[in-house]
């Protein structure tokens, strides 16, 4: 049955990032062994030092855009890709990477120096999310994946499905596991900012949202400054708060 | 309808009863608020608890249903219900008002819905009486007194509980735990007390406002609905707390094998950038102003025009929940404001 059917070819690559996404795409563990039935892996990044192969359908992708090296890596991934998925933070928001964004080339000087060493590669820009480069077709937001998102989302690349993606901000999610808010308790919490889907884990557990899924483009940010102020947080510990995984989103913002 | 009296001390064996053949739920503390949860012991509920943070329609309307499983291979292969026999202990008129309204959505004879229906049979509801907070104004919408949809109510008239028996079931329960007795003229005055100080706790600031369907439709297109969807966090608070917020998406869960998979019922919420998005593209409700005014439209205006009622129960979980003070309150102050400027 599985020979006769058309395998999808897929590629995993490793950009800016500390390859946590990657790795915790192993975390599925008893589900990992059947989701490899339904691909052939033909390049893991993170598993192997060969280069990436020519031909191939999925391409996955981990990490921020950096160095013209990785530029290039992306035109590739789109030029030979049926379907791009992005995963974790890096990925979609430049993350990480991307609170160096700001003041970028003194930073780099700072750093390296008159010249950078050649091993680093040559830095074409202020990190980017993979979506500035090359058009993105899904996303696996947070830092890190949750790996069964990462499956459902592969799986939807793969086959289709009827889900849509939605862009309404966290707190909805959070009173569904019955949380009383952070707000009311002077506590910093990005959740009234940022994109939904993660089931509002962290506030579950008595930890405020840190926006690792990415500001919503629908998030009102005048409004959620408002309550930041009214509640005693301050609008400037919200905004310094977002630059942490949202620096790309707030330049265009 | 029957009226009894029972002690206040019979109360832990009432629940005892309901525990032997129900799940029973009830209110409990929850950090700094309350919520509905399974109790194992009546020492767990707090009989005299404002609001929850949300609402019981969780229980006949699950976050997440499975309505059935299917393989890939062979299309659907098993949709039994999975239903747990309940006992909703505690609800306020309010939410008890909220399921009757559910039932009207639910449970139409021409597209009555089956799993709704399955939790609903399975449900008992015992009410309570309350005291009114700050944000609670259900006397306004119709909503304040409840006479149908519950199979006791209970009213605390001071050591003693006045119990309104709505079902044969419940009835028995209630003689078998108890010792119910016929009400004297001292329970009477005692439960007119009740009503009257209740009466009395409610905001007077909140404004009563008549004839709000039509003010609703008069004032469409006024500014006011502009200014406040422009606050609107897109965030669907306001629907996960409501009793009677029951817009759902159905979606296709596949399993990591891609061989099997559930279709499940998820809420959904009118608030929501997308729910108004359909195939080609057009978003008929693609801002905040036209989602948050077609929420209060619903609430205060469309379902009566379908059902004869207000689907809002005035329960205030929304005043609480939502960060940027948008509630059905703001459109009645709206409403008020409107009126003194026309008489000035």
């Amino acid at each position: 049955m599985a020979e006769t059917r058309n395998i999808p070819r897929v590629v995993v690559v490793g950009l800016a990032s500390c390859f946590g996404c990657q790795i915790n795409i192993t975390n599925i563990e008893a589900h990992l062994m059947e989701v490899l039935g339904q691909i052939d892996m033909r390049y893991w990044q993170l598993t192997s030092s060969d280069s990436m192969p020519e031909e191939f359908d999925v391409a996955v992708v981990e990490g921020a855009a950096t160095t013209e090296e990785a530029m290039q890596t992306l035109r590739r991934v789109r030029e030979r890709a049926s379907a791009v998925i992005t995963i974790g933070a890096c990925a979609a928001t430049a993350g990480i990477p991307g609170m160096a964004a700001p003041d970028w080339e003194p930073r780099v000087a700072d750093v390296y120096g008159a010249q950078v060493p050649a091993i680093v590669g040559d830095i074409a820009c202020a990190p980017r999310a993979v979506s500035e480069v090359i058009e993105v077709d899904y996303a696996v937001p947070c830092c890190p994946i949750d790996p069964h998102d990462f499956v459902r989302v592969l799986q939807k690349a793969l086959y289709g499905g009827n889900e849509y993606d939605r862009t309404s901000t966290m707190c909805g999610e959070c009173k569904r596991n019955e949380r009383g808010c952070f707000y009311g308790r002077q506590t910093l919490c990005l959740g009234m900012v940022t994109k939904q889907g993660c089931g509002a884990r962290c506030p579950n557990l008595g930890r405020p949202c840190n926006g690792c899924a990415g500001l919503s483009p629908d998030a009102n940010l005048a409004a959620a400054r408002i309550v930041a102020e009214r509640s005693g947080v301050g609008a400037q510990r919200l905004d310094e708060a977002l630059e942490m995984f949202n620096q790309e989103s707030l330049r265009s913002a | 309808m029957l009226y009894r009296v029972i002690d206040a001390d019979e109360l832990p064996a009432l629940v005892e009863a309901f525990m032997r053949d129900y799940e029973v739920i009830a209110p409990v503390r929850s950090g700094r608020s309350f919520a509905f949860e399974a109790v194992s012991s009546f020492d767990e509920i707090v009989l005299d608890y404002p609001t929850t943070l949300t609402s019981l329609k969780k229980y006949l309307l699950p976050p997440r249903e499975t309505l059935f499983e299917y393989d890939m291979e062979d299309g659907v292969t098993d949709y039994e219900l999975r239903v747990q026999p309940r006992v909703l202990f505690g609800a306020h008129a309010c939410d008890i008002n909220a399921m009757n309204n559910l039932d009207l959505v639910f449970e139409d004879a021409r597209y009555p819905d089956p799993y709704y229906e399955a939790h609903r049979a399975a449900t008992m509801v015992v009410g309570i009486g309350c005291t009114p907070d700050d944000s609670c104004f259900c006397h306004l919408l119709d909503s304040g007194e409840v006479r149908s949809g519950y199979d006791l109510f209970l009213v605390d008239i001071g050591g003693r509980y006045l119990v309104s028996i709505g079902s044969v079931k419940a009835a028995d329960i209630l003689e078998g735990a108890c010792s119910p007795r016929e009400a004297t003229d001292a329970d009477r005055r005692a439960f007119r007390e009740y009503t009257r100080a209740r009466q009395q706790a409610f905001n007077p600031d909140i404004p009563s406002v008549q004839e709000i369907p039509m003010l609703m439709d008069a004032f469409h297109s006024d500014a006011f609905w502009e200014e406040l969807g422009s606050r609107c966090l897109n965030c669907t608070a306001c629907a996960s707390v409501c009793p009677t917020c029951y817009c759902f998406d159905i979606r296709d869960v596949l399993d990591p094998s891609g061989e099997t998979g559930r279709r499940e019922r998820v809420w959904d919420a009118c608030t929501s950038p997308q729910f108004a998005l359909v195939t080609g593209g057009h978003n008929f409700r693609a801002g905040t102003r036209e989602r948050v005014r077609h929420r209060m439209y619903h609430k205060l205006n469309g379902f009566n025009s379908k059902h004869g009622r207000y689907l809002c129960v005035g329960c205030g979980r929304c005043v609480h929940a939502c960060k940027t003070d948008i509630s059905p309150i703001k459109v009645l102050e709206f409403f008020e404001q409107k009126g003194a400027e026309d008489a000035e």
